[in-house]
């Protein structure tokens, strides 16, 4: 668009809505200050607007109908089951058979061990589990540990770890950098998952907080790809699919502090190996 | 799997804009809090699918425009109630004082003489206040299009209050408030 060129009522009327920026932004400036005729059109388009938005928006101070309430409070009828989150209660029961009463004051008002069957649970579950079962844990939180020893020995250690994880999942296991993000890599073991092996790698902040990243070669239905997200008591969990792999993120920090990991993560995977970051 | 409790919270608190655009769209009340509820039960159906990064109010207004869609289709004549009556009933519902109530009517009614394909990008952007950008998302467009179709659907609804193609500038700007 040319100084001396009218603007076309596609580009006035993106203007309006904030759409245009720079150069093109200060050219219909100038040019609305130079045609009156053309100021008025778009005064008038702001006008209709206005009398828009003034029209419709008392519909948002009206008392939500009791039926759109009740809409989202039901619960499918053939799939009733347990109303709180599935994995509360697996975690619930494990980390009092395993762990004991100190662990379990975490869950404190969560629902009665015996309503719990320890098989037939989703691979998130068992991540929610295995976070619970390991991260209070002080002298053996990890299988492999990359924190001991000098330099060389943390960075053999990482590289087996890495190594042994891949070959055992079946799927290539990095050891994501989360230092931006204030968490070093303390290790990983290797779990079981329901129909193979998994992996958890374990992270930790200066405070000694900890979160947990839950791996597996995903199976053939799990087809989402999407980042979920669940809470309950002090635990929350990201979880998403991307590529063969499922990932779940367990952790007692805040959502937003949780979802900056889980990102971080996600742009780390979708690097190629050699490219990403050495995770010390 | 169950819609978990965190996403019925954040569903409660996009309720009252998904209202205000049902409202938008189909004028009448009932039929629009009909619309909004069938976006509601197919967030829950579907609330695996959204995506936690996205915006959530993007994404209902998406499946509310999907709901519309096929309502329309489903049956043309009753998705859209005449615009005058509805706006009728609303007033008799308690408009407020002091809105000059001819215009009103004048307003809605132009606005049920737009497509539904000019009408629906208009009031995203103007009264839910979308970016270009989100509005592509909500009705599966490209951004070019939602440009074109705001912008057409402008100057339509320009000639529908006017009755003339152009409006000139000067004295008899109408009061639109």
């Amino acid at each position: 668009m040319s100084p001396a060129q009218r603007p076309d009522d596609a580009l006035l009327s993106a203007w309006l809505d904030g759409e245009v920026e720079g150069a093109d932004c200060a050219r219909i400036q100038a040019w609305l200050q130079d045609h009156p005729e053309d100021a008025a059109l778009v005064r008038l388009w702001a006008a209709d607007r206005d009398a828009l938005r003034a029209r419709f928006s008392p519909a948002l101070d009206e008392p939500i109908p009791a039926r759109l309430t009740e809409t989202l409070q039901r619960r499918g009828g053939a799939r009733r089951g347990p109303v709180r989150a599935w994995w509360t209660q697996a975690v619930a029961a494990v980390v009092l058979l395993a762990v004991g009463v100190a662990i379990g004051a975490l869950w404190r008002g969560s629902t009665a061990p015996e309503q719990v069957a320890a098989g037939g649970r989703t691979w998130t579950q068992r991540a929610a589990v295995a976070h619970a079962v390991y991260a209070p844990e002080v002298r053996h939180p990890v299988e492999v540990n990359v924190r001991e020893g000098d330099v060389a020995q943390q960075r053999e250690q990482e590289a087996h770890l890495s190594r042994w994880l891949t070959r055992r999942l079946s799927v290539p296991v990095k050891l994501f950098d989360l230092r931006d993000q204030g968490f070093e890599l303390v290790g990983g073991r290797l779990l079981p998952d329901g129909a193979g092996p998994s992996a958890q790698l374990m992270y930790q902040d200066s405070m000694g907080m900890r979160v947990t990243v839950y791996l597996r070669k995903a199976a053939d239905h799990d087809a989402t790809a999407a980042f979920r997200f669940e809470r309950q008591g002090d635990l929350s969990m990201f979880y998403w699919v991307e590529g063969r792999c499922g990932y779940a993120l367990v952790g007692p920090q805040p959502r937003e502090r949780l979802l900056a990991l889980a990102q971080a993560i996600a742009k780390q995977d979708q690097m190629p190996v050699a490219a990403s970051a050495p995770a010390r | 799997m169950q819609a978990d409790d965190v996403f019925r919270q954040q569903l409660l608190g996009v309720i009252p804009r998904l209202r205000r655009y049902a409202r938008s769209l189909v004028f009448d009340a009932s039929t629009a809090d009909d619309l909004v509820q069938t976006t509601l039960e197919r967030a829950l159906a579907h609330w695996h699918q959204f995506d936690q990064r996205r915006d959530l109010l993007v994404w209902v207004l998406s499946i509310a425009h999907n709901a519309h869609l096929d309502q329309r289709r489903r049956d043309a004549r009753l998705s859209v109630v005449d615009p005058e009556r509805a706006s009728a009933d609303q007033d008799a519902q308690g408009g407020d004082p002091g809105v000059d109530i001819g215009l009103r009517i004048d307003l809605v009614h132009a606005l049920g003489r737009l497509s539904p394909e000019q009408r629906e990008p208009l009031l995203l952007v103007s009264v839910e206040q979308l970016t270009y950008a989100e509005c592509a998302e909500v009705l599966h467009i490209p951004v070019g299009t939602v440009m074109s179709r705001v912008s057409r659907a402008r100057a339509v609804l320009r000639q529908l209050l006017d009755g003339s193609a152009r409006p000139a500038a000067g004295p008899h700007l109408r009061r639109v408030i």
